[in-house]
């Protein structure tokens, strides 16, 4: 027979798996360091080569005094500078990447965990729909 | 009041009624509106100038995700660019690509916007998108909004130097390169304006998130105060030409967007018609759930009659 309430539940829980769910039944399925981690890793890859299409940008804009100064200049230090500059952005944007990435667990853990709170009463339900038979 | 909200609900029906069609029709139109936009305010590739160009390519975005429309928006502006020459291609490529690799890496979903406020400048109406992210998103959205906001300055500097970025001497590129980054980042105007929405954007945000009554509409009418007061005291600061005008009229109309934006999204769960199929021992499940359509009551009042006899 159809159980009028678990049918509630159940399109309840489609509906969810199908849309929100997704997305986070994939994050739920990492540890959190290992989600972060991973986030982090790719933030540090982007903001790299982001970092490098901005470097290049400058040096194209100063094109010729950069190569008519090329011989004068402190290659090593100019070199530190760069390297320097790429570190500090590239810290603050893992950062960023850091806070936005464990709020998104933290919510996304939260609400798996309504999720198998529901499952839990939808196995209640057949059960009980077992005994009455 | 209450036929309003009738109409509103038909409205509802209807959009969830026929949900799986509307969709599409309406990525189709955005499409369409996006590419016609570009082309009308760049034209310079006449390849892409070719309406039924446009026509194919909408249409195929009518069944892709809204952010292959904006990568493909960004690729239209870039191929007009090319056109006219190199450096403004370059620019604008490395201004795409820091947008894609280091904002909408963390908001997809916020794309949206960048593709609205270009359009919205045109129609003088940018303080409704503005409205808007600040009514449905999160402070975040600022960066969105900036990224709009450079994205229609950008088109527009280029648009209105086209002719002197040609006649520059062809042999240095670094210097139309040079000469369109400078005039880019030292737009004043843009800095104001940028600075300008995102006051707004916070501000909205904050009044609509307090427990009062009416908070919608006050922060609706105190974002769009916000907006047109801080753009005039940039004017004032740095002696662009904002038109007051033109300013006060696209704010009332924006004011105005947003209350009818407000009507609808205000208490209205976002859950539309779902479909679900799932089974389970015994059956096959194929459900359609729609979600309450919920009118809001009259409040009843009570009133009391003392009788004096």
């Amino acid at each position: 027979m159809l159980n009028e309430e678990r049918i509630k539940l159940m399109t309840k829980m489609a509906a969810y798996e199908e849309n929100e769910g997704k997305k986070n039944m994939i994050i739920g399925s990492y540890f959190r360091g290992d989600y972060i981690e991973l986030q982090i890793l790719k933030s540090v890859a982007s903001g790299t080569f982001a970092f490098l299409v901005i470097f290049a940008m400058y040096i194209y804009y100063d094109f010729e005094t950069f190569m008519q100064n090329i011989y004068k200049m402190d290659l090593v230090q100019f070199g530190k500078d760069v390297l320097l500059y790429y570190f500090i952005f590239v810290v603050i944007y893992a950062l960023i990447s850091y806070i936005v990435y464990s709020y998104r667990y933290s919510k996304a853990k939260k609400s798996l965990k309504r999720y198998f709170y529901n499952l839990k009463q939808l196995a209640a339900l057949y059960e009980l729909e077992n005994k009455k038979l | 009041m209450s036929g309003l909200l009738e109409i509103r609900e038909n409205i509802r029906n209807f959009y969830s009624k026929y949900e799986v069609y509307l969709i599409p029709l309406f990525k189709l139109l955005l499409a369409l509106t996006t590419f016609l936009f570009i082309n009308a305010s760049l034209g310079y590739n006449s390849k892409i100038n070719n309406p039924m160009i446009v026509l194919v390519v909408a249409l195929m975005c009518s069944f892709l995700p809204l952010n292959i429309m904006v990568l493909l928006g960004a690729i239209f502006i870039i191929l007009h660019l090319y056109a006219l020459t190199m450096e403004c291609a370059i620019v604008a490529s490395v201004l795409f690509l820091l947008m894609f690799l280091m904002y909408f890496r963390f908001s997809p979903k916020d794309t949206l916007i960048v593709v609205l406020l270009p359009i919205a400048f045109v129609l003088k109406i940018p303080y409704a998108v503005v409205l808007a992210a600040g009514l449905i998103g999160t402070p975040v959205s600022i960066i969105s909004v900036g990224c709009g906001v450079i994205v229609y300055y950008f088109v527009s500097f280029v648009r209105s130097n086209a002719a002197l970025i040609t006649t520059l001497d062809s042999d240095s590129a670094v210097a139309k390169l040079r000469y369109v980054i400078d005039g880019m980042l030292g737009n004043e105007e843009m800095l104001v304006t940028i600075a300008a929405f995102a006051v707004t954007v916070i501000i909205v945000y904050l009044i609509r998130r307090l427990s009062v009554d009416y908070a919608w509409t006050i922060s609706i009418i105190v974002g769009t105060v916000t907006c047109v007061v801080a753009l005039l005291l940039g004017d004032l600061a740095f002696d662009i030409n904002v038109s007051i005008v033109t300013a006060i009229i696209g704010a009332v109309v924006s004011f105005a967007i947003a209350k009818v934006l407000e009507f609808f999204a205000f208490n209205v769960d976002y859950t539309r018609t779902e479909y679900v199929q799932f089974e389970d021992d015994e059956y096959y499940y194929y459900v359609k759930a729609i979600p309450k359509n919920s009118v809001t009551k009259a409040k009843k009042t009570v009133k009391k009659i003392t009788s004096v006899i």
